[in-house]
């Protein structure tokens, strides 16, 4: 397989690929890490078939396995993300503390409609710009600092509308 | 010797071993508690809770099926706060699963539903669980999956994981979106699953179902113009009167014949004939391979889920694998060749139809290098590629055949019995034990010792072959030639000899492996519920046939013998080898 052929199918460098599977080989619990760093050199942000597939047989974990685990964490991704990540967290503590507002203020500013969203989890709206990805979370565990928002990794806490309206054109 | 500790259970005081679960000790008190999701070695999941007991000094309700005893332990198995919690657990469960029970292929022996009645549920007090319908897996020509009728008890992830080491499913999602699917929901089809049927065996719902044939065998059986025949396989007679409500063990050949007779088939004859004639050619194959140091250990090659299982997990030992047909396929090819020839029939007026205890057969039948027949026509009658036919057209599990006697009115338990007919319903004892775990290794010997030796073989019971236990090995002695052979039943088990074979150390000459526990006799068509004692009843009924039967011996059978001398002329020649053997494909490798 040619170097340009290999990198659509995986979606990322093979090479990089092959580093972290090594740099986990015999730790416990190592998929969970394959597949956080996996994620993080797409540049889409996601996991693909291909790459999942070259994970499995590296591994010699079963492929079902591996869909369990992608599915059930809300982290993982497999479609691709936008440019900058926004995660609205609607754990109890925060859904209490307004974080709904918080999602609807997002799914409207971007032009969205409320039903475009639904809430099992593992939906998200990506801007056809591909530059904003809007997801939730069940907890973050930050629970004093209700409602809580993430945006590119940054956790920001007792946010407002007004607070998030700055931070999207801060990074818009 | 096991330690043992003294606990009460329901006030009363009682021992077992300290090594065991609530539900184990109470199991054996004498005590019934109601299990959904367990199953006994193979799967602990704890996730109906429905065996739930109170125990002393305990806040919460304990689930019995994963609490261990402990000295001094006491257990409530029946007061009124166990018996509402699990009727709750269990108005939950229902208030999520379709209310379509009365076309449920699973009516008569859904877990679910009599587990509902014996815990007096009489009305569900929730509203039914909002739920999306989900799309059904159809994309499998052996199996059918409704996640809608799943309740997420996890016992075919645990059998496809456990016993057979296939793992193509598991569980997806989170929450109210889990569910059991394949990599990507891309179904079964397009997944290692090597359609064995286990998980449908032990669903305790209808979510896992064959893919019916019956609507087809109707049509065919209903034209005139059609000379319907049907093939059966050993281990159907074996299980097929449970349907009726017979005992399990009951051996209902002669019933089954006639039935099948009355329901319209021209023919009514053996898969058993076709057993026959695989360790014919299987056991030259074996003789030659032996003699002019071949590639041995040779696998046996009947078990079609076993097949697909090398295919993907263990390409690079393929030619280990008899080039035989399985006797279902061998029986198809035969049927449209030389009986067509000797009756004088246009085999494209023949119909195939096969009644197996299994559902990856359904899969073999449609396997696209399954069309011997036609190729062997094809220049005789000048045939256009888009006639081709297969060699076996229909595969019915014995519950289907089951479905189409009850389906036709007739009588089961009250037949007088029938033979079958001549000349491919004639068979002997050896190709009967093809049925269970064992018994093809057996009949190989058989004919191998006398073929080798030519001397008579005083005793054809080889007894350390037969049983349940997972992986069995013998030493033969064939006239002081020493042959080390093995026998595995479950994929798991035969994974251990292939890995074996795989580094080269394999110590064996021959190996038989089948797909299911126990062999035929447990394979996935067969009548629900298939358990440990249901098996061995079932496996204790076909040595009985074969000690009833004249002839014991593969060679003996004088059917097979004419074959020979009509139409093969001999084991491995030209026609065998067109119409008897196979190849196999290397699927995408599977560590």
């Amino acid at each position: 397989m040619t170097k340009v052929a290999e990198k659509e199918e995986l979606g990322l460098d093979k090479a990089k690929l092959d580093k972290i599977i090594s740099n986990y080989t015999g730790k416990p619990g190592s998929i969970l890490g394959i597949l956080e760093e996996a994620q993080k050199i797409n540049s889409h942000k996601y996991l693909t078939k291909g790459v999942l597939e070259y994970i499995a047989q590296k591994t010699d974990i079963p492929v079902s396995r591996i869909y369990n685990i992608i599915t059930f964490y809300a982290f993982f991704n497999l479609t691709p993300q936008g440019e900058h990540s926004i995660i609205v967290c609607r754990g109890t503590a925060c859904h209490t503390r307004g974080s709904k507002n918080l999602l609807d203020f997002l799914i409207n500013s971007f032009g969205f409609k409320e039903e475009d969203f639904s809430q099992d989890g593992k939906s998200f709206l990506t801007t056809k710009d591909n530059k904003f990805t809007i997801k939730t979370v069940a907890c973050f565990g930050q629970c004093a600092l209700a409602p809580v928002v993430e945006v590119d990794g940054n956790i920001y806490s007792r946010v407002t509308t007004e607070k998030l309206r700055k931070i999207v054109k801060g990074i818009k | 010797m096991a330690k043992n500790i003294s606990l009460k259970i329901d006030g009363k005081p009682c021992n077992c071993e300290a090594s065991l679960t609530v539900l184990e000790a109470c199991q054996k008190n004498g005590i019934n508690i109601p299990t959904l999701c367990y199953l006994k070695d193979i799967n602990k999941e704890a996730a109906c809770s429905i065996c739930l007991v109170e125990i002393k000094g305990a806040k919460n309700l304990a689930r019995s099926c994963v609490t261990s005893v402990k000295e001094g332990m006491e257990i409530a198995t029946n007061t009124p706060r166990v018996r509402n919690a699990r009727k709750l657990n269990m108005e939950l469960l229902l208030a999520g699963h379709p209310k379509d029970c009365l076309c449920c292929d699973r009516n008569q022996s859904c877990e679910l539903r009599k587990l509902a009645f014996d815990m007096g549920i009489s009305q569900v007090r929730f509203p039914k669980t909002i739920k999306t319908e989900l799309p059904l897996d159809t994309t499998s020509v052996s199996l059918v999956r409704d996640p809608n009728k799943c309740i997420l008890c996890g016992r075919c992830v645990s059998v496809c994981s456990g016993i057979q080491s296939v793992k193509a499913i598991d569980f997806s999602g989170r929450g109210k979106s889990s569910k059991v699917t394949t990599f990507f929901d891309s179904g079964l089809a397009n997944s290692v699953c090597v359609n064995c049927g286990q998980c449908l065996l032990v669903c305790p719902t209808g979510a896992i179902t064959e893919q019916g044939a019956t609507d087809g065998v109707w049509q065919e059986l209903a034209d005139p113009k059609k000379f319907v025949v049907v093939e059966v396989a050993p281990a159907v007679r074996a299980a097929i009167g449970e349907e009726f409500g017979m005992p399990a063990g009951t051996l209902a050949t002669a019933k089954m014949t006639q039935a099948l007779r009355k329901l319209g088939f021209a023919k009514v004859f053996d898969t058993q004939f076709s057993a026959d004639l695989t360790i014919m050619e299987e056991g030259y194959e074996l003789i030659g391979r032996i003699k002019n140091k071949g590639k041995l250990p040779l696998i046996t090659s009947c078990s079609p889920g076993w097949i697909k299982f090398a295919e993907h997990f263990f390409p690079g030992i393929l030619g280990h694998v008899s080039s035989c047909k399985s006797p279902q396929q061998m029986f198809g090819a035969i049927a449209k060749t030389y009986y067509a020839e000797k009756y004088n029939l246009d085999p494209r007026n023949i119909v195939v139809v096969s009644i197996m205890p299994c559902t990856a057969k359904k899969f073999e039948a449609k396997r696209p290098e399954m069309k011997s027949a036609f190729a062997y026509w094809k220049d005789k009658l000048s045939l256009k590629e888009s006639e081709s036919f297969y060699d076996v057209d229909y595969v019915l599990t014995t519950r289907e055949a089951s479905r189409l006697i009850k389906e036709a009115g007739i009588d089961f338990i009250n037949l007088a019995g029938e033979d079958f007919d001549a000349p491919l319903g004639v068979s002997t004892g050896a190709a009967v034990i093809f049925g269970a775990t064992g018994g093809v290794m057996e009949a190989a010997l058989r004919t191998a010792y006398e073929v080798l030796t030519g001397k008579n073989l005083e005793k054809v019971d080889f007894m350390e072959l037969r049983g349940l236990t997972g992986i069995k090995v013998a030493e033969v002695d064939i006239d002081g030639l020493k042959v080390k052979v093995a026998v595995a039943n479950s994929l798991s088990n035969a994974r251990v000899l292939l890995d074996e074979v795989k580094a080269g150390r394999s110590p064996y000459v021959f190996i038989e492996i089948m797909t299911c526990p126990g062999g035929c006799i447990g394979g996935a068509g067969q009548p629900i519920p298939t358990d440990e004692a249901v098996r061995l009843k079932r496996i204790e009924a076909i040595y009985r046939e074969d000690k009833n039967k004249a002839l014991r011996k593969s060679h003996e059978n004088p059917a097979v013998q004419a074959l020979y001398k009509e139409f093969l002329i001999k084991p491995l020649g030209e026609k065998s080898h067109h119409l008897l053997h196979t190849h196999y494909t290397e699927r995408k490798e599977v560590k």
